[in-house]
């Protein structure tokens, strides 16, 4: 298979600046060393806990924010190098939903001006442009006439269909959600993220599915990466992700999501992290999960692990992964060690 | 109305108009009972911005009337001159010191001339000055404030310091100076106040433009590709025309007080021509036997600056297209 979008090594690294000269006294690894491949009509989902680089890494591939260093790949064209002029027409392919469906809207500006703004500026002409705006809102489940209206008028999962009804507006082959139901209603969630599926298939897209909800990520994604502290820890097919974790983060990640089944929920231990998420301006030394993690040995602090396959594309950042039907709970009483478990 | 329980796929569904007409059509994805009620009143004819706005603000009463109050007070000093048999700097010594009368409707001064014909020679003088502060020091101002807002970083600084420099100098002190050297034409007066009063609408702009770029709709417009152009003129600025709506209205009060209160020190404009504040000047030393002389000059001058401000704030309501609040 070839991807259709490509990341190597992508840093985005924010200065920190002190005193009357605002020199530089440090930095902030917001993303640090990402790689993943994006292919045709897949879904690549990003979870992790807030402030762990997601929000960061998707504007990053759009160039919303300037990368550091590494390389984002669109098919063979270099977008982290492309000029000005480059970049207008890579935008026709890779696009981007927000998170705050109050933000992402001009309150100035009526729906069908907002939507055909991308078409604009891409130089179809008004006539035509308006013609589109009217077929996006109906593919979103809209009205053409909706188009008239001002983004106040709307609710939150509507406002959501508009900018994804923007999004569309290029025709784009990849767009970034960061985060498109987050701000939603559960019940309004499960329509919105229906629309997405339909869409992805109508348009045949590939999809950048950024959440914190490791339900809504599994229900939307074919692979998972699972990021902490501005490092992938863990890639996998979503299955072997959610069926077979092998960083001692995903499985802790995993156990505090509620299980449907009462009895099984009953029996649900939810492993409770010692600490905070370390501060990215200043990250622990070798493995950065090292402060918290059960499993944790004197190499973890010295080296930093390699996002390494496992086994079938399953790709892991840990020295000491977990195996297939082994527990972080097997392998930390193994280890002779304990770890909180919260009553559910 | 019947609430869609399941997915109606391409179902048809009769939804009742604002009319009360029936409209039919088809939708493919799921329409919560909340988003069809919203889908009412949508036959409505769709309005600009502007026709909004406008809407808005003749619903405003205190904007309206403002609007003809300044309308009114304009009308009056320009038109009514025409139809008094006086001039503004004719001298008729012995008719010194009248008071109100059909013949001469505000009195006369020491040297009789008209009063109401140099109040109203006095009001187009400070209503000129006052409006050219205002449009010359908001287009700058908001420029300043604008570019500082949405680069940030060094050009940011200079403007900020530059900013700070100038509302740390006394206005009064440096226009006395200037109307000394320099002489006081009208023109030069509102170029040296426009210089002095367009800090705070920088400042204001400012602001409202650091928090407007950081929000996702610039966002959204930059990864569409639009220019740095493109996102001031349609995504910053229409975010920020309310707030320059009150700033503009409070400055063409503050400088018609600035100014009045120059020429009362005797520094604005020279005699024989007049301003709202020489007439006050001229009249305080017979404020207590002939206060009229005093108060409606004095008059004039609070009500251009309340009705200013009545219309600001009509403006920035009818520029919120958020704003639904009927006056």
């Amino acid at each position: 298979m070839t991807a259709l979008l490509r990341v190597d090594n992508l840093v985005k690294e924010y200065p920190i600046r002190a005193g009357v000269f605002r020199r530089q006294i440090g930095t902030v690894q917001a993303v640090s060393d990402v790689s993943f491949e994006l292919g045709h009509q897949e879904t690549l989902g990003v979870v992790g806990e807030s402030g762990c680089g997601k929000t960061t890494l998707g504007r990053s591939l759009l160039r919303l924010i300037e990368p550091t260093s590494g390389t984002v790949m669109y098919e063979d064209q270099d977008v982290t190098a492309a000029s000005k002029k480059e970049m207008r027409s890579l935008r026709r392919n890779m696009q981007m939903v927000f998170q705050d469906p109050y933000a992402s809207l001009n309150p100035r500006l009526p729906i069908r001006d907002i939507v055909a703004e991308p078409m604009r500026i891409h130089g179809v002409s008004k006539k035509e442009a308006g013609e589109r705006v009217g077929d996006l809102l109906r593919r979103v489940g809209l009205l053409p006439e909706h188009g008239n209206r001002y983004p106040h008028e709307f609710s939150g999962g509507q406002r959501q269909r508009i900018g994804i009804a923007r999004s569309l507006a290029l025709r784009p082959k990849v767009i970034v959600l960061d985060e498109p139901v987050s701000a939603l209603d559960v019940s309004i969630q499960a329509q919105v993220l229906n629309l997405l599926d339909d869409i992805q298939h109508e348009f045949q897209l590939s999809f950048i599915f950024i959440a914190h909800d490791l339900a809504v990520v599994r229900h939307a994604s074919d692979r998972i990466a699972v990021m902490y502290l501005g490092r992938v820890a863990e890639l996998a097919d979503r299955d072997a992700l959610y069926e077979q974790p092998a960083h001692p983060y995903t499985h802790s990640l995993l156990s505090a999501v509620p299980i449907a089944d009462p009895r099984r929920e009953r029996a649900r231990k939810r492993i409770l992290l010692q600490g905070d998420v370390p501060s990215p301006a200043n990250p622990p030394s070798g493995c950065r999960f090292h402060t918290r993690c059960p499993l944790a040995q004197d190499r973890c602090v010295a080296e930093t692990p390699e996002l390494r396959d496992v086994g079938s594309g399953h790709q892991v950042a840990c020295h000491f992964p977990i195996a297939p039907g082994e527990t972080l709970l097997d392998r930390v009483g193994a280890m002779g060690r304990t770890v909180e478990i919260a009553s559910t | 109305m019947d609430q869609p329980t399941d997915r109606p796929t391409g179902v048809e569904h009769g939804i009742a108009g604002s009319g009360g007409e029936v409209r039919s059509f088809a939708y493919s994805d799921v329409l919560t009972s909340d988003e069809a009620v919203a889908l009412e009143g949508l036959s409505e004819k769709p309005k600009s911005f502007g026709r909004l706005a406008w809407e808005r603000f003749l619903r405003h009463r205190l904007a309206l009337i403002g609007a003809i109050g300044l309308v009114l007070i304009a009308l009056l000093f320009i038109v009514a001159p025409w139809f008094s048999d006086y001039a503004f700097d004719e001298r008729n010594v012995r008719d010194r010191l009248l008071g109100p009368s059909w013949d001469h409707w505000f009195g006369t001064d020491e040297i009789g001339r008209d009063l109401f014909v140099r109040t109203a020679q006095g009001g187009r003088y400070s209503l000129r000055i006052g409006l050219t502060v205002a449009v010359l020091a908001t287009v700058f101002g908001a420029l300043m404030g604008a570019i500082a807002g949405y680069f940030g970083g060094w050009i940011d600084n200079v403007v900020s310091q530059l900013v700070n420099l100038i509302l740390v100098v006394p206005a009064l002190i440096v226009l006395s100076v200037w109307a000394l050297k320099f002489g006081s034409s009208a023109n030069q007066l509102s170029i040296v106040l426009a210089a002095l009063l367009w800090t705070r609408i920088a400042r204001v702009v400012r602001g409202v433009v650091f928090q407007i770029k950081e929000q996702e709709f610039v966002m959204a417009a930059r990864a569409a590709g639009a220019s740095h152009g493109r996102i001031i003129v349609r995504h910053v600025m229409p975010n920020f025309v309310g707030v320059i709506a009150v700033e503009i209205t409070l400055l063409l009060g503050t400088a018609i007080v600035l100014e009045s209160t120059l020429s009362f020190l005797g520094l604005g404009v020279k005699p024989p021509n007049a301003s709202l504040g020489t007439l006050v000047a001229d009249a305080k030393g017979s404020i207590d036997n002939d206060p009229i002389r005093v108060l409606t000059p004095g008059f004039f001058i609070v009500l251009i600056v309340l009705f200013v401000n009545f219309l600001g704030d009509g403006l920035r309501d009818a520029l919120d297209p958020k704003s639904k609040a009927e006056h």
